[in-house]
């Protein structure tokens, strides 16, 4: 089926039109960005239980963007209690407000020109097999708490097995005086995540995930996931600490995924080329990883939790090959960024929601397959880990640090696992380092959309991203 | 619209059940340099519903959504009622709502233009060179309002200030350039610690450029005086919460130390209703309680939990509430004194991160300062890690405490042996 677009948002269109039309006359670029996206929250685990009609994605309301004098301005509101007249009244009114603290202290702006408004319409229901809105949610609390008492008796010494899952159907629509787009899709993403304590009584945590751009159906996928968790909590109970040092690593998709978004897919996000804040911005054109390194950005790459038709700026969905066979070839950019360094935006300017700003964001970011196959990979290895389970990662533009902090790691020895697993593993280098050591890539590739990704400490957004296994080289601690 | 929210709640026979309103003002500036990027403002208004029924077995089942302001009457009566349906799906074990009474505070307009004009003069007054400077930043100005009202006729409003300012630093030397990052959270603008604590970071980013590879140390003691040190702190607030204690991912007890043989310094840790100039200083938690002063720690032994009603409830603690606001007290120790010796002083991580369940303490060296043998060595990369089990016993802390926003702390931690993962 198709996931309808909002009727509230289709009632809403003419009134938006009109608020456009009035501002027009007193801003040279007028945009709207308007949302209605719902879906819920369920948590099911042996100690709580707990269902909510919001996630990190449900919203309603309207951001105005104005431009007038090389100067941009935002008004976001989710509340129309008087006439649309009143309204733009009200935006005017308000900005210039902050123009006249401004002006006070003053502040010069950074002049940026006008953005275009080529005439564009475009309307995307994208196919989904079931909508979060009509989902049993009866059955879905039955199967996660059955799911989680499944994983009380096969977890060894589980202290809680918590089943988690979130599910959006997204409904966009933004209108210039010229444009008109409006898209409707749903993602959903679900996980499970046991904790038990060790021989020392530290607490080890265990979890795996499914997600994609459909959806509830997607939550089938968690009872494989459940069956599979017994084993990864064995693991984390007897692993042990690493030694710290430099070793041959195996990174898993994920772990790959993890390298392609903290390594380049924060330090090509151009609003920081901008500011001067990433290095990339000199690498253009040049080496920054092995021949086996390309690596793609897109929400057309993938169709993950990320995959729209258009962002929250009204440009196209994109796919663009950052790096080829080690070459960095390109950014990826939002509209406004893209006006400053004369180029054409990516389809990569995400807000967090209809009352945050619009940055250059990620969408899939995925490292292309190789030739190896992973028993290939696991034979060449001397001494080294298997890396799986991403806890969390940091980005560094500017330095091409890095910094992964990874669930676990499986020792190898002369090409065999030895059994042997540490955790939790910090893994730290310099980009060109990790990216120019990668010397077999497997050839399969998995992507992965559970979680979220901030800009800085703040801006929580869905990303994807993924590869293939990958050999390198890295500092572990 | 609360009372069409009513009208529906009673329709639907629902006789347990919470509102929340809340309305947040906004005022946004971005800047490149010193040049406006762009400005923003927004007024959002949330209505969170939580809808409650009794189950059999003593049960209680609960479910919640959020209604927008411009929800239609039809949409108002489907929420609700799908809200209250799922409430029959959830079972969770019976607690009540708050029935005590609590006195709204006065409520002060906050003035949003006024702070966002103290933030952006306090930033053109930041002492600046021809070789650090700032890069970008970002204020943001909030006057929050949260009116709370429940089906015991408890009904409460705050109002309160909440801004941020996120900042980005630069020095350089010929080609070389490095960046630093710095979020200070506040309730309004303190211009004269903003200058102050921009330009000490200035001061770090001119030592990031002379740094050298940090050396294989094995196991070091770490000293902690940014507010980096607020996550080794935040870790014992979270031992004290009811939802971990619940969860079982806290076995810490009221009665009980939190460490055996300590040697250190032994930790007292308060929660305080009134902290000035926290984004978090308002005397009536999400939930309509009163905020009431409370040890938590006291001397390392656990003394009070706090939290959601619902798991404080679980564990016998009827007078609790949230807490935001966290005062530790110093140690026994000057902060000269707890320089001593040898350690590694690391005022930059990529990201220090300490696992409030598992209790890991992991963080990339961006920037440290090497005290090692009467000599000082400034030092970037590799990584400390450890375990905060392992060294709640022999942490030391300073007499001298400091304020990070919601959290007043010691101003220098030292947390010994340390893992040190060097790369020279």
């Amino acid at each position: 089926m198709k996931a309808p677009f909002s009727p509230y948002l289709d009632a809403l269109a003419p009134g938006m039109k009109a608020l456009a039309d009035i501002l027009g006359r007193s801003f040279d670029y007028v945009s709207i960005l308007s949302t209605d996206s719902v879906g819920f929250t369920v948590s099911i685990s042996q100690r709580s239980k707990r269902v909510t009609g919001t996630n990190m994605t449900t919203e309603r309301g309207n951001v105005v963007r104005v431009w007038r004098n090389g100067q941009y301005s935002e008004y976001a509101f989710n509340e129309v209690s008087g006439s649309i007249e009143e309204l733009a009244e009200t935006i005017r009114k308000e900005l210039d407000r902050q123009f006249a603290v401004l002006a006070l202290t003053g502040t010069k702006a950074f002049d940026t020109p006008i953005l275009a408004d080529e005439p564009l319409e475009l309307f995307v229901e994208k196919e989904t097999e079931r909508l979060p809105e009509q989902e049993d949610m009866a059955a879905l609390v039955e199967r996660f708490t059955g799911l989680s008492a499944r994983g009380m008796e096969t977890i060894p010494r589980a202290l809680d097995c918590l089943l988690n899952a979130s599910s959006t159907h997204i409904c966009k629509m933004f209108l210039t005086k010229n444009r008109f787009l409006r898209q409707s899709y749903v993602y959903t993403e679900g996980s499970c995540a046991a904790y038990a304590p060790n021989d020392a009584g530290e607490i080890k945590f265990a979890y795996n995930g499914v997600s994609g751009c459909c959806g509830p159906e997607v939550l089938e996928g968690l009872k494989k996931v459940v069956e599979e968790l017994p084993k990864t909590m064995e693991e984390m109970l007897a692993s042990e600490k690493i030694v710290p040092g430099e070793y041959e690593i195996i990174t898993d998709p994920g772990i790959s995924g993890l390298i392609a978004h903290e390594a380049f897919g924060h330090g090509v996000e151009m609003d920081m080329f901008v500011k001067k804040r990433a290095l990339g911005a000199e690498y253009i054109g040049k080496r920054v990883g092995s021949d086996l390194c390309t690596m793609h950005e897109g929400a057309l790459c993938e169709e993950s939790v990320t995959a729209y038709a258009f962002d929250d700026e009204g440009t196209l969905a994109g796919d663009v090959t950052e790096i080829d066979h080690g070459i960095l070839k390109t950014g990826i950019c939002d509209a406004l960024a893209a006006l400053r360094l004369g180029t054409v935006p990516t389809g990569n300017g995400k807000r967090e929601n209809f009352a945050h700003k619009a940055y250059t964001r990620m969408t899939n970011t995925i490292f292309d397959s190789g030739d190896s196959t992973f028993e290939e990979m696991v034979a060449s290895v001397k001494h080294g880990y298997l890396l799986r389970g991403t806890e969390s990662g940091m980005e560094d533009p500017k330095h091409w640090g890095i910094q992964c902090i990874i669930a676990r790691g499986y020792e190898i020895k002369d090409g065999a696992f030895t059994g042997k697993v540490v955790s939790p593993v910090v893994m730290t280098g310099y980009v060109p380092d990790l990216l120019g050591g990668i010397c077999m890539a497997s050839r399969d590739r998995k992507v992965d959309g559970n979680g979220g990704c901030g800009k800085g400490h703040k801006e929580w957004v869905k990303v994807a991203d993924g590869g293939p296994y990958l050999k390198t080289k890295a500092r572990l601690g | 619209m609360l009372n069409r929210i009513l009208e529906q709640i009673k329709a639907l026979g629902c006789t347990i059940w919470e509102l929340k309103e809340t309305t947040t003002r906004s005022w946004e500036f971005y800047f490149i340099r010193h040049e406006l990027d762009q400005n923003r403002v927004t007024e959002v208004k949330t209505f969170g519903v939580t809808l409650y029924r009794p189950l059999e077995g003593g049960l209680l089942g609960s479910a919640s959504g959020e209604l927008s302001p411009t929800a239609s009457e039809a949409e108002i009566k489907k929420t609700l009622s799908d809200i209250y349906f799922q409430a029959s799906l959830v079972k969770n074990p019976a607690y009540r709502l708050n029935d005590k009474p609590v006195a709204s505070p006065e409520l002060k307009d906050v003035d949003v233009a006024a702070i966002a004009k103290e933030f952006i003069t306090a930033m053109s007054q930041v002492h600046e060179t021809e070789t650090e400077d700032i890069n970008s930043y970002e204020i943001f100005v909030k006057e929050i309002t949260r009116h709370y009202r429940n089906s015991n006729g408890v009904e409460s409003t705050v109002r309160y200030p909440s801004s941020m300012i996120e900042v980005i630093l630069n020095a350089r030397s010929g080609e070389h350039e490095i960046e630093l990052y710095r979020c200070f959270r506040s309730g309004t603008c303190d211009a004269e610690k903003l200058c102050r604590d921009t330009e000490k970071a200035l001061r770090y980013a001119k030592d990031r450029l002379v740094t050298e590879p940090t050396p294989k140390l094995n196991t070091f003691d770490v000293l902690f005086s940014t507010s980096d040190a607020v996550q080794i702190y935040e870790y014992f607030s979270d031992k004290m919460s009811a939802d971990m204690i619940f969860r079982k991912l806290s076995d810490w007890e009221p009665g009980k130390a939190i460490a055996e043989n300590m040697t250190g310094d032994r930790i007292t840790m308060k929660a305080v209703s009134a902290l000035e100039n926290s984004s978090s200083d308002y005397p009536i938690d999400e939930e309509g309680a009163a905020i009431r002063d409370r040890v938590l720690i006291r001397s390392g032994v656990a003394e009070n939990i706090w939290g959601h009603r619902q798991f404080c409830q679980y564990l016998g603690a009827e007078d609790s509430s949230i807490v935001r606001n966290l005062v530790v007290e110093g140690g026994a120790r000057s902060e000269e004194e707890i320089r001593r010796g040898d350690y590694l002083e690391v005022v930059e991580y990529s990201s220090f991160q300490v696992d409030a369940m598992g209790g890991d303490i992991a963080g990339e060296i961006r920037l440290g300062y090497l005290h090692q043998n009467g000599q000082v060595r400034i030092v970037c990369g590799g990584s400390v890690t450890g375990q905060m089990a392992e060294v709640i016993p022999t942490m030391e802390f300073s007499a001298e405490t400091e304020q990070y926003n919601n959290f007043v702390i010691p101003r220098v931690t030292r947390l010994k042996n340390l893992k040190i993962t060097g790369i020279a």
